[in-house]
């Protein structure tokens, strides 16, 4: 009878449902958008802040104790050690390869220029084609982790005799895109002038087989820098960062399979040897910490799209209640249970509610695609997990909506609403 | 034949804050007697009505129904006692809009025990209602919505049926089918109790007790009963159709 009851209802008396069903409609449109923001949100910033550069060293594990690239004389490239350039690739080897958006190494080194004066070089791969496991054409180098890198002129290929010149070294030698200097009897030609910001500007950037012919160093590299596409640090990982091995099994596996940079800095070690990976806090700490603030904004925005929402179908509910006074009062006198009346009530509205969510989740999906080409020039993914919240949530939503003005059941005395008094 | 149920109030009273509504209500209702409570409005005819059916309870005194105190009834109880022994019928007929003739009888059924079509149909049968089971209560008139809510009020078979002005909305014709389906259902031994201030009525009824002010009087006639009642009042709202109704109140307003 409840189905019958159900469908009789919706079918003769769909005016207040589908009120009700389009409120839900609409919060789980703006449910499931801001959750299909909030789950995608973390990669597609994270490959925004990829502009901030890599976030990991990696390093000879004999230069352990010196800092990060960049520090002036504690340069790490001023070191002696090395690292084999053949174990490049199994850094697309490891668990979160899918993560790792590009890395570079790096060869650093002095070079007498046209037998006059000396210049430092970095050696390094530009956009460098790299035979990786499962990628056929898999390209990485500065092109790719350093979008902040401004090149007036053009990259120079890695395959040719082709380098770029720092503005400041640049500057001071009147130097020009397009000028053949002559390193160790050898023209190389200058297709861009960098700028970047840092100590690359008083440099010439040469492609790796370069400075490895030029400094001497057959297949070897001093450091690499990785850009690898992280979740924010919370404290598992800040406990893993002090010792991994202190971790009993389970949390090490957590820890392990989660896309902390130190999760992925402790698997680049384990897959190049001799190494050490090193975090760059810097920009691996705000990248966390903007993507955090912005999915705990979002988080907010949902608890305010679901509270809006329970209040709409509350109000709704309530009006149906009042509208459905007698009926309820007739039910009563017939010797209706409460909770024979509630059923219904509540079946009502997640009826609705489910139908309502269906239809927002593909507005919401609809919605999120829109948002991620005006945010990221790109579509969010849909994920499906999205699917069953959204309509949970719209259930809850309709059973809070209804749980208010439920309680006035118990309340409605039948003598009274069937005479009118009430 | 009906259940051997009895309806028997001992001293009952009901107040509504300062105002008494009910007071030292004594009386008796054989099992199987069709009794109309007659009395003015305000006169606490439905008060007691929704003690009796267990819709209301009493400030004071006990209703004893079938050998139940219903005083001692709690919510629960009196819920349970109305599905399983009284049949409801009401002035307004309060038939659930979205639901056909037939759901709406099968809802009592729903509400006391398991629905059954056949019944429900049978039910409607017998208050001339066998063609008209998928219609809505606003396909039907107002004398086939009384008889739904009277097919609703007997589908369970309840020993008592209590029904509150049943045909206050009805025109002649209407009231004349609807009293004989109450005299039907009498003849068959459920006990009925019907409240009216229309003394036409009452008087087809078994028996009549009258109220005033909240009071049970004993000998006073069907016209004094009703005398605070304006009868020209009353005659202007009964419909232009109903002639013989008419002129009977007509013949006895002062």
């Amino acid at each position: 009878m409840i189905f019958r009851m159900l469908r009789q209802s919706w079918l003769r008396n769909p005016r207040r449902k589908i009120l009700a069903m389009t409120t839900v409609f609409l919060a789980a449109s703006l449910l499931s958008a801001l959750m299909l923001v909030s789950i995608d949100i973390g990669d597609q910033m994270a490959r925004e802040m990829k502009s901030y550069g890599a976030n990991i060293l990696m390093l000879p594990a004999e230069q352990a104790a010196l800092p990060s690239l960049g520090d002036g004389e504690d340069n790490p490239l001023a070191g002696q050690s090395s690292l084999d350039e053949s174990e490049l690739p199994n850094i697309m080897d490891i668990f979160w390869r899918n993560n790792i958006t590009g890395f570079a190494p790096l060869l650093n080194g002095e070079i007498k220029l046209d037998g006059n004066h000396a210049v430092k070089i970095i050696g390094t791969f530009f956009d460098k084609r790299l035979t990786v496991p499962d990628e056929d054409d898999y390209h990485t180098g500065q092109k790719i982790i350093s979008p902040f890198w401004h090149i007036q002129g053009e990259w120079p290929d890695d395959e040719k005799d082709e380098i770029l010149a720092g503005s400041a070294l640049a500057r001071a030698q009147g130097w020009q895109a397009g000028r053949e200097l002559t390193v160790d009897g050898m023209p190389v030609r200058i297709t861009g002038i960098l700028t970047s910001g840092a100590e690359e500007e008083d440099m010439l950037i040469v492609p790796l087989r370069l400075a490895q012919r030029w400094l001497d160093k057959p297949g070897k590299i001093q450091a690499v820098r990785v850009s690898a596409l992280t979740v924010p640090e919370n404290d598992l990982s800040k406990r893993a960062l002090r010792d991994p091995d202190a971790l009993d099994a389970e949390t090490y596996d957590l820890w392990y399979c989660t896309a902390y940079v130190t999760s992925i800095a402790h698997q680049l070690e384990e897959a190049v040897s001799g190494s050490i990976a090193r975090p760059i806090w810097q920009v691996a700490a705000s990248e966390g910490a903007i993507i955090e603030k912005i999915q705990s904004l979002l988080i907010m925005a949902t608890c305010a799209a679901l509270l809006a929402a329970a209040m709409g179908v509350a109000s709704l509910m309530t009006s149906a209640l009042m509208e459905r006074s007698r009926e309820i009062g007739l039910m009563k006198a017939l010797g209706a249970h409460y909770w024979q009346i509630s059923l219904l009530f509540y079946a009502e509205a997640i009826l609705g509610s489910l139908a309502g969510g269906m239809l927002g989740c593909l507005a919401g999906w609809g919605l999120a695609r829109v948002i991620g080409w005006q945010l990221f020039n790109a579509p969010l993914k849909f994920s499906w997990i999205v699917t069953p919240c959204v309509l949970l949530l719209s259930v809850f939503i309709a059973m809070l909506g209804t749980w208010f003005p439920a309680r006035r059941i118990a309340r409605l005395y039948p003598a009274e609403v069937l005479h009118g008094r009430a | 034949m009906a259940n051997a149920i009895s309806v028997e109030t001992r001293h009952v009273g009901k107040s509504f804050g300062s105002v008494k509504a009910l007071d030292d209500i004594d009386l008796r209702i054989g099992s199987g007697e069709f009794v109309a409570l007659m009395g003015a409005s305000g006169s606490g005819k439905t008060t007691l009505m929704n003690i009796l059916s267990c819709l209301d309870t009493a400030s004071s005194g006990e209703v004893w129904l079938d050998g139940v105190n219903a005083a001692t009834l709690d919510e629960e109880g009196r819920r349970e006692f109305r599905a399983r022994h009284i049949g409801l019928v009401f002035q307004q007929f309060h038939l659930i809009p979205y639901l056909n003739a037939l759901e709406n009888v099968m809802l009592a059924q729903h509400y006391h025990s398991v629905t059954d079509e056949t019944s429900a149909r049978a039910a409607l049968d017998k208050v001339g209602l066998g063609h008209r089971l998928d219609h809505l209560p606003s396909q039907l008139s107002g004398g086939e919505q009384q008889r739904v809510c009277i097919a609703r009020a007997i589908v369970n078979q309840p020993p008592i049926i209590f029904a509150d002005e049943p045909t206050g909305n009805l025109d002649e014709e209407n009231e004349n089918r609807v009293l004989e389906i109450f005299e039907k259902l009498h003849a068959q031994g459920h006990t009925i109790v019907m409240v009216t201030h229309n003394p036409l009525l009452g008087n087809r009824a078994g028996r009549i007790i009258h109220l005033q002010y909240g009071r049970i009087v004993e000998g006073v006639s069907v016209v004094a009963a009703t005398k605070e009642i304006p009868v020209r009042a009353i005659a202007r709202q009964v419909p232009a159709s109903n002639a013989s109704t008419m002129a009977m109140i007509e013949s006895v307003a002062p």
